[in-house]
């Protein structure tokens, strides 16, 4: 997926001018996905959602604590947290083709087997298909299959419930407003002081988390 | 996971020129730190830490883009995705195999033989993806991706030399490539 353009970036302003602008960005581009990849069959929504939080993540793990209110630190974690749920479920979606795939190609050899065991016969012996070489594999691939079909809805569920809790929290709001905030060098910095009073100059503006 | 190193010296006043230089020598001195060993099979978690060093590295290329010239920042982003892709083939073999053990370990003795089968094709995948990484290795050794970065580091710097091509963005250098940069 190709990264949303920013606007207003300039090579000769400050670091936190060019920052604010590119995490307002990708924090757009990320909640962008909602609600498309609430929709579990949204299997490229969830997989861009992933890669939106990675570049959302990279750029607050550079410049989240030098450059930016509290809150920016507490979404390094928010940000990690859901592209790594993102990545469960994005394996589960890579790994179930190919289970499926494999497990089509040793039933179809098996019912070749079956058939070349019937030699000229009329009709096929149900017996003929029993006890099939690959008969094992497959059934342990079944057993697999479903295994990953249940752990990504599960994973999905969780998906589902961490969405809503940073949506509860305010997640959007308060990364946004916590980058239009500069660190009071004054003052010791840490997540846990966390968001209700600005550390220092205010916004100008949140916008409301939509 | 290694945890992200952080950068020394930024802070918001700091021109986004000299945070790029900075940004850069250090993740791209991560990136190195995390070469050793990633070839032994033995010991999965090394190729994980240079991967994702190199996702950090990309990320930085991309976030300071506007800093850097287009064709030097182009080649380096070829470069490092190419590398990223390799770590990309091995990594993957790893992970799956280490779930499907956990897997066998679990179920039940009927379900094992199924669980072996795809495992000796995520094993196969695995030696493929190594040979993969030893190839993109030696090619950054070859193309001194060192020395080129540290240079395109020294580029964004204010007193760094000076930027030939500056008046547009870099070309798209992959599916995750820099985005466009509108000033």
């Amino acid at each position: 997926m190709k990264a949303r353009a920013v606007k207003g970036l300039d090579p000769d302003a400050t670091l936190a001018h060019n920052f604010e602008r590119i995490i307002a960005t990708r924090l757009d581009e990320l909640c962008s996905f909602v609600p498309r990849a609430l929709d579990p069959q949204r299997v490229k929504a969830l997989h861009d959602m992933r890669i939106a939080a990675k570049r959302l993540r990279y750029i607050l793990e550079v410049g989240a604590e030098p450059c930016f209110g509290p809150y920016a630190v507490t979404a390094i974690k928010c940000t990690r947290d859901l592209q790594d749920l993102l990545g469960e479920l994005h394996d589960c979606d890579v790994q179930l083709p190919r289970v499926r795939a494999l497990q089509d190609e040793l039933r179809a050899a098996d019912a070749l087997e079956a058939r070349a065991r019937a030699g000229d016969a009329p009709d096929l012996d149900p017996t003929l298909a029993s006890g099939t070489p690959n008969a094992p594999a497959w059934r342990g691939l079944e057993t697999l299959r479903i295994y990953i079909e249940a752990r990504r809805g599960l994973l999905f569920e969780r998906f589902v419930e961490m969405w809503r809790e940073l949506e509860r929290e305010g997640f959007r709001a308060r990364l946004q407003y916590a980058i239009t905030e500069r660190p009071d060098p004054a003052a010791p910095r840490s997540p846990s002081d966390n968001g209700d009073e600005p550390s220092s100059t205010a916004a100008s503006a949140v916008q409301s988390d939509g | 996971m290694a945890k992200a190193r952080e950068i020394p010296g930024l802070e918001p006043d700091l021109s986004y020129r000299e945070a790029a230089a900075t940004t850069v020598s250090v993740r791209a001195q991560e990136l190195f730190d995390h070469a050793e060993g990633v070839l032994d099979t033995s010991e999965i978690e090394r190729v994980h830490d240079m991967r994702v060093a190199t996702r950090r590295l990309r990320a930085v290329l991309e976030i300071y883009e506007a800093c850097f010239p287009r064709k030097a920042l182009r080649d380096v982003l070829g470069d490092i995705k190419a590398l990223a892709d390799a770590l990309g083939e091995r990594r993957d073999p790893d992970v799956h195999l280490a779930q499907l053990e956990e897997f066998a370990g679990a179920v039940k003795e009927a379900d094992r033989p199924g669980v072996e089968v795809f495992a000796e094709r995520v094993r196969a995948e695995q030696g493929a993806g190594n040979q993969a990484l030893a190839a993109a290795l030696a090619e950054i050794q070859d193309s001194d991706l060192r020395g080129r970065l540290a240079a395109l580091a020294a580029s964004a710097a204010p007193d760094g030399p000076p930027r030939r091509d500056v008046d547009g963005p870099a070309q798209d250098a992959g599916p995750d490539a820099p985005s466009e940069v509108t000033p």
